[in-house]
């Protein structure tokens, strides 16, 4: 789908470009193709214009005129969403906000971090790295994504399994509502007072507020980690080794696992020298030395028990360092085996993994096509990339509906439709199926307390557009209450 | 049917305000008819679980219905294979321990009173015990949520799986709300395997910089307490860590801290905890004694000040005063007697409370006799984004009948 945009008026625009300043403010049609997509590149619309603000006085500014003139917004970082959460809306105003860079503070003692949110993730940890400190999520695109998008996304990570994901490590924010105010949720310090609007905020996919600044909680390193790389026949024993391992009260900083294919993608791109095998496991165990020789040793020798062919460690740094970008350059390494794929992101039961990868493989076969896995198996969050060749005519549609019915199977599972993309654009539909008519309502009311005019980043998360409207009035009897069909309880 | 109410006795009372009616419904359908019919009749309610908070907050402004959950407290689904559990709001913390305790699992909680307080109260109250050092509080572990709106309907936010972001956090907003978003109805909270052993050590004598330092010196050394908590006495602070995990770790960790803390130059003693019960009863005490009792945050690099400045003061103030700090999470509770000179003690709280929210702390009070009510606001300041919390109390209760005004702000 590729929208053009209706434009804005010339004042609009002028006020925009006052507000930010002439280099920070882009209207021409080429400038403004470069924002028409996030990392789902199948949607494009183009803006209306991009503002690329240098503080939180300049988003102020934005956000004051956009909401004076009902202009709709949509917040970027990176860029590198794989859902269409950036995806901007005609006649829409794109806040980049890659120009916020700076880290602004670094508090150790209080184990927190001031930075701007378009600070790139890694560089929290490196910048952090000289202190014995670090921070904890990392998705696998944290090279260029930024802290602002991973709040709006809730972002994961492989280590989320035993340090949790974004919302648990931003604890402040100041933020931008949608009619220019400027706010500040969470604190620094625990507990704070009120209703936990940070919480709120992280993982609303850019839909309540525009964050301008963020404290996350920062982490000392562990003294030890120790990293072990198993091989087995087939995904089924390497589920069971990782139901084992956690059944037996280790908790993994991280447990990946990867079937045939993807291993295949993966040699292929980075020589790592995997083995050709039906399924592998990448785990970490981090903690105290003594605790962590211990863990290691045990889950070693629970993932032979449970079938692995070899358990292996590796020899030094450098290569537990490249097992790690073989797993984390995975999505990428697909292009070696296979001209496009569809990247789907789903949860399920840790306990069900084998029985839904059978599932997802059958229906993978019955479309004629392939399906590799690389995916967080602790926390059973499924990668099934769903390969095509978008130049043989149907299969693009073909690997789309696949990835549909990988969805609708999580669902069955008692999963969730995403555990780390978000809903974006790109799922929308699904939210019908995982929730109800009431659970969205419950929903938009949390969004028409930060927006009531819903000009932010509207289209996404919720499978109808949603008005706020007047406040919901007073209670009304249900239709089976004056009917008298219901006596209830 | 949701039945005749019952009278209310005076473990009713929300805050010192008996309620009309009391209802005790047996099951969650009951407990969704009863919300409907308190919609009805544009009842303001409160619901109370094992009524361990019920004087946190301010006074309820009007009360006509309390809906008491304690026969709501089923096991709706656990899965020991997937560490996740969902229960009914009414259900014991100490219920819940053991079922999961038989599949050598937990909820990383230790909130006090665990065979009175309810999952459900957990989370309108966000309380929390000694643990939290390392795991969080409730908010860390909630995965799901089922609420029962004001006006009736039952919604659902959040999932069964831990990893999780379709849609917004409604789950996470519930946390310490006190009730004033909706009725909880179930919730469904992420297990943590049970420790295969643990082990206490506990230091004492220190002053609040030592304290401090010994903190700093904990993650200098890379040790991993469970809980790491503070407790004034005659004597200074008493430090009592617990390490958790598998044998050969705990005794490396305690091993290290045990030489550690004799080379920081001070006379520290280093001996074994008093037995963990004896731990758990002072550290309640801290918690639930005395009519006066008030949590207090601070970042953790301010606890000389924070010392000086509001625990001394007010635990002088106090009679049988207890005081206990989590050094890591930056939080504390101070508890005792506010019997004599409420006008000087109902002072010293607003001073203390400016030195704390002057450095982004808060300090609220979690129970205080009526003259110290008349002169201190319970919860302090509104925060900056009020406004978005006023918004949002109006778009889940438009008629103001769920505990109204209990919370921050008289929400």
């Amino acid at each position: 789908m590729i929208a053009t945009s209706p434009g804005l008026p010339p004042d609009v625009l002028e006020a925009l470009k006052n507000a930010v300043g002439t280099r920070n403010f882009l209207a021409s049609p080429a400038e403004l193709r470069t924002y028409e997509c996030d990392g789902l590149t199948a949607f494009r619309v183009t803006p209306a214009a991009v503002v690329l603000p240098t503080s939180t006085e300049q988003v102020a500014s934005v956000l004051r005129i956009t909401g004076q003139r009902g202009i709709p917004v949509v917040a970027r970082g990176a860029g590198t969403g794989l859902s269409g959460g950036a995806l901007p809306v005609p006649g829409c105003v794109v806040i980049g906000l890659a120009r916020m860079a700076r880290i602004l503070e670094i508090d150790l003692e209080n184990e927190r971090m001031r930075v701007q949110p378009g600070v790139i993730n890694l560089d929290i940890s490196t910048a952090l790295a000289p202190h014995g400190y670090y921070y904890a999520p990392d998705p696998s695109s944290q090279l260029v994504c930024t802290i602002g998008g991973n709040v709006a996304e809730n972002s994961g990570g492989a280590h989320c399994l035993k340090y949790g994901f974004t919302t648990h490590h931003v604890v402040a924010a100041t933020a931008v509502l949608s009619n220019g105010e400027i706010v500040r949720m969470g604190s620094s310090a625990a507990d704070p007072i009120g209703y936990d609007l940070m919480s709120a905020l992280v993982g609303s996919e850019g839909m309540l507020a525009v964050v301008t600044e963020v404290v996350v909680r920062i982490l000392r390193k562990p003294e030890a980690t120790r990293t072990f790389f198993a091989t087995f026949p087939s995904t089924d024993e390497a589920g069971e080794a990782v139901s084992r391992i956690i059944g037996a009260g280790i908790v993994p900083a991280a447990v990946e696992m990867m079937d045939r294919l993807a291993i295949e993608a993966i040699v292929a791109s980075t020589h790592v020298d995997w083995p050709d095998v039906g399924a592998a496991l990448l785990m970490d165990v981090d903690g105290p030395l003594a605790e962590v020789e211990h863990t290691a040793d045990a889950a070693t020798r629970i993932a032979s028990e449970a079938g692995a062919y070899e358990v292996r460690r590796p020899r030094d740094e450098a290569e537990r360092a490249l097992m790690w970008k073989g797993r984390k350059g995975a999505f990428a390494a697909m292009g070696r085996i296979s001209p496009n794929y569809y990247v789907q992101d789903g949860v399920i039961p840790r306990s069900e993994i084998a029985r839904v990868l059978r599932e997802i493989s059958a229906l993978a076969a019955a479309a004629g096509l392939r399906v590799a896995n690389v995916f967080h198996a602790g926390d059973g969050n499924l990668h099934p990339l769903v390969l095509y060749d978008g130049n043989v005519a149907g299969e693009a549609q073909r690997a789309e509906h696949v990835a549909g019915q990988i969805l609708e199977t999580c669902i069955k599972y008692g999963g969730s439709i995403t555990g780390e993309h978000g809903v974006g654009s790109d799922k929308a539909i699904y939210m019908g199926q995982l929730f109800n008519e009431d659970d969205l309502t419950a929903m938009n009311a949390v969004r028409c307390a930060f927006d009531p005019q819903s000009l932010l980043n509207p289209g996404k998360v919720f499978p109808t557009p949603r008005l706020c409207g007047d406040r919901p009035g007073p209670y009304a009897p249900h239709q089976t209450e004056t009917a008298g069909l219901a006596n209830l309880g | 049917m949701i039945g005749t109410p019952l009278a209310p006795s005076a473990q009713d009372h929300i805050a010192g305000v008996a309620p009309e009616r009391v209802y005790e419904p047996a099951s969650i359908d009951d407990l969704i008819a009863v919300v409907r019919e308190s919609a009805r009749a544009r009842d303001a309610i409160v619901v109370i679980g094992g009524g361990t908070e019920l004087e946190l907050g301010a006074p309820p402004q009007r009360l006509d219905a309390v809906i008491r959950t304690r026969c709501c407290a089923g096991l709706v689904e656990y899965a020991p294979l997937d560490q996740v559990i969902t229960v009914e709001a009414g259900m014991t913390l100490a219920q819940l321990q053991h079922i999961t305790g038989e599949h050598q699992q937990r909820l990383a909680i230790d909130a006090p009173q665990p065979q009175r307080a309810t999952i459900g109260g957990i989370i309108a109250a966000n309380t929390f015990g000694p643990l939290r050092t390392r795991f969080g509080s409730i908010r860390d572990v909630i995965v799901g949520v089922s609420l029962v709106r004001a006006d009736g309907t039952l919604v659902r936010g959040g999932g069964k799986v831990v990893k999780n972001v379709a849609g917004f956090d409604i789950p996470r907003l519930v946390v310490g709300s006190l009730g004033s978003l909706g009725v909880i109805a179930t919730a469904t909270l992420r297990l943590h395997p049970l420790p295969e052993t643990a082990a206490s050590v506990y230091v004492r004598g220190l002053d609040a910089a030592q304290v401090r330092a010994l903190a700093r010196q904990i993650r200098a050394l890379q040790l991993e307490p469970s809980v790491m908590i503070a407790q004034l006495g005659a004597q200074g602070y008493g430090v009592t860590f617990r390490f958790e995990g598998f044998a050969a770790g705990v005794s490396a960790q305690i091993e290290v801290l045990a030489s550690a803390a004799g080379t920081l130059g001070h006379a520290w003693e280093v001996a074994a905890a008093p037995g963990l019960s004896e731990l758990e009863a002072a550290h309640d005490a801290a918690r639930v004694s005395g009519d006066l009792r008030l949590k207090f945050s601070a970042l953790p690099a301010t606890f000389e000040n924070v010392h000086e400045r509001v625990i001394r003061p007010l635990t002088e103030l106090l009679a049988a005063a207890q005081c206990v700090w989590y050094p890591y999470a930056g939080c504390g509770f101070i508890a005792g007697s506010a019997a004599h000179d409420p006008g000087r003690i109902g002072q010293t709280l607003r001073d203390a409370r400016a030195v704390l929210e002057g450095a982004e702390g808060s300090l609220v009070l979690h129970a205080a006799p009526p003259p110290i009510r008349a002169l201190v606001e319970p919860w302090g300041t509104p925060p900056s984004a009020f406004a978005v919390m006023q918004r949002l109390k109006d778009r889940f209760d438009p008629e103001g009948r769920l505990c109204p005004g209990r919370f921050v702000g008289g929400l």
